[in-house]
């Protein structure tokens, strides 16, 4: 797969997300622990493992909105410490699992509060800012209810307008968590097909998914992760196999390929005890 | 965006109008062509009594706790994302009260009642920033250990009023309640000059305060600081609230009803610092007016005014909000 790889414009070092030797805590405990990971550039990574394996840690570091104790997350090589909140929001967005949704915002306003990072108490508004707004808003289809509360949306239409204020934040990295979580089968695929959207205008997307066949079709990259550590990188094909679905995730499963795509599908294995039953 | 700009226009009208007749009113009442004249100099010795004595600063004093009580309130409510936040909920109003007590009852004239009242609230939030654990991180945290702190503070005032003599506790009274009775145009001025520095800070936090109610994640995604933010609010809230009470004693729910009022006129969705200021000053300024010419309530401390028809109208707008949202 040839993911295209767009140049930051005027810059000739290439840009890099990574965190190297990170440690990242809740509270006391640590949930990753010397974690090492180069996302990789504008290819749509799905980050996959068991419950509470440090996916959405690895996330929140990514985007500064977790620090590490130790080690660092380094963008373009330096540590986002460093760099200005609103200089990153402008390179790196992040859709928290369970974003809240402002009292009474409507669709527009709340795509339109993308636009934050650049803006300064002077310049509250860009020229450019309704443009950038209306495409996000059409790429994402919800340019039809623009005008309603978000609160009185479906979940399915409600995750696409964050998906508009993410696009409208215009970064190069993008990161999801778990955004496909509690909606509906279609609404999964549309969401996933966004992601590959984003990846085809040239973004790099990092998104937390659970659903291992999802992961496997859409994405081009896959990072397992279990009890804090990577435990396989690549493409689906490279990385999806019986033993290691054994191993992380403690289930006996057969790999087939998806007949649409060719991609790996995990199939669980009957157990000794399951009736058949046929119509 | 328009209907705001109209709305405080409006408001201005109002307060404008609110003033001019709680100088112009009754016996002593200084009318708008007085108010010429003593803008050129030539006004007569009654006039200039009841303009720097008696009802000008009192009203200037109004005008100006309003503002920061409205102000207070608002960046309060939206960084702790509570509707019922205020700085009276986490022991302003009372480490304020306390302070008072124990400067004018133990103190008495070592230490001003106004200078009494600032390090009491500062006593108060210091306390409630410590006990959190996270400083002001936690806007839950914050208003459960400042209930605690809020009725420490009022268990103090209280033991200081029973061992003391009561001769003292007439002003102490009106730092309990809240009033504008017998104000000077020092503590006009003194009002003034906090707003003129705490509500320029306000409006350069603003930009970054609106993002606050997308959740702590969101943003700090969206280039923010939300911890930072927060504590930054709080901290200017309690400013703008501590130097309305050290003027006006801790009026009664000026600071939880001005934003809420606001809102409603306004039909903006969160608080609207602008538009709360406005609404403070307003409230003040039309209470002011009753206890001065209002027969049955006349010569009561303002805050009895502002608690009895703040709270009732409040009462009302969260029971029809309740049932806006049941139907």
């Amino acid at each position: 797969m040839s993911a295209p790889l767009t140049e930051p414009i005027g810059s000739a070092d290439p840009s890099s997300l990574r965190l190297a030797g990170a440690t990242v805590a809740y509270a006391e405990r640590p949930v990753l622990e010397g974690f090492d990971l180069e996302v990789s550039r504008g290819m749509f990574t799905a980050v996959i493992g068991p419950n509470g394996c440090g996916k959405s840690t690895m996330l929140k570091a990514l985007a500064r909105t977790l620090r590490p104790r130790a080690g660092a997350a380094l963008l373009d090589g330096r540590p986002l410490a460093q760099w200005r909140s609103k200089a990153i929001a402008r390179r790196i967005a992040l859709l928290p699992q369970d974003p809240v949704v402002p009292e009474g915002i409507t669709v527009k306003a709340l795509v339109a509060r993308g636009r934050h990072p650049y803006h300064s108490p002077w310049r509250q508004w860009l020229s450019g800012d309704d443009e950038v707004v209306a495409e996000a808003l059409r790429a994402t289809g919800v340019e039809q209810i623009a005008d309603r509360p978000v609160a009185g949306l479906s979940g399915g239409q409600r995750q696409r307008v964050w998906i508009a204020m993410i696009l409208a934040q215009d970064t190069e990295y993008v990161l999801l968590d778990e955004p496909t979580s509690f909606l509906d089968i279609a609404h999964q695929i549309e969401v996933l097909h966004l992601c590959q959207d984003m990846r085809d205008q040239g973004r790099t997307v990092v998104a937390v998914l659970h659903d291992l066949n999802q992961a496997a079709r859409y994405a081009d990259h896959l990072v397992v992760m279990d009890a804090g550590r990577i435990v396989a990188e690549g493409s689906p094909s490279e990385v999806l196999h019986a033993e290691l679905v054994a191993e992380v995730f403690d289930l006996q499963a057969e790999i087939a390929e998806d007949p649409q795509s060719g991609t790996p599908m995990v199939i669980p294995v009957r157990r000794a005890g399951d009736q058949v039953i046929r119509s | 965006m328009a209907r705001s700009w109209t709305l405080g226009l409006l408001l201005l009208v109002a307060i404008l109008g609110g003033g001019l007749a709680t100088l112009a009113w009754g016996d002593l009442g200084v009318g708008p062509r007085d108010l010429v004249t003593a803008a050129q100099g030539g006004a007569d010795t009654k006039v200039t009594f009841v303009l720097e004595r008696l009802r000008g600063p009192r009203l200037l004093v109004g005008i100006g706790a309003g503002i920061a009580f409205g102000v207070a309130g608002a960046l309060f409510q939206t960084v702790t994302r509570n509707p019922l936040g205020s700085p009276d909920v986490i022991g302003l109003g009372n480490g304020a009260g306390a302070g008072v007590a124990l400067a004018t009852l133990l103190a008495p004239g070592i230490v001003p009642a106004p200078v009494g009242a600032v390090l009491g609230a500062a006593v108060a939030i210091g306390l409630v920033h410590v006990s959190t654990g996270l400083g002001f991180a936690s806007p839950a945290r914050v208003i459960i250990t400042g209930i605690g702190v809020a009725a420490m503070a009022l268990a103090l005032t209280q033991y200081v009023v029973a061992v003391s003599l009561r001769d003292a506790s007439s002003q102490l009274a009106g730092y309990l309640v809240g009033t504008l009775n017998s104000r000077s145009l020092g503590q006009a001025a003194l009002i003034a000059v906090a707003l003129a520095v705490l509500i320029p800070l306000t409006a350069l936090l603003a930009h970054d305060l609106r993002m606050m109610d997308l959740g702590d994640q969101l943003a700090d995604a969206l280039g923010g600081n939300a911890v930072r933010t927060r504590t930054a609010a709080i901290l200017l809230s309690v400013l703008l609230a501590a130097a309305a009470v050290s003027v006006a004693g801790p009026i009664a729910f000026v600071a939880l009803a001005a934003p809420h009022i606001a809102r409603r006129m306004s039909g903006t969705p969160g608080p609207h610092l602008p538009l709360s200021a406005l609404v403070g000053a307003l409230i003040m300024v039309l209470a002011d007016f009753t206890v001065q010419h209002v027969a049955p309530v006349e010569d009561l401390p303002v805050g009895v005014i502002t608690a009895g028809v703040g709270g009732l109208y409040l009462g009302y707008l969260l029971v029809t909000d309740w049932k806006k949202a049941d139907a």
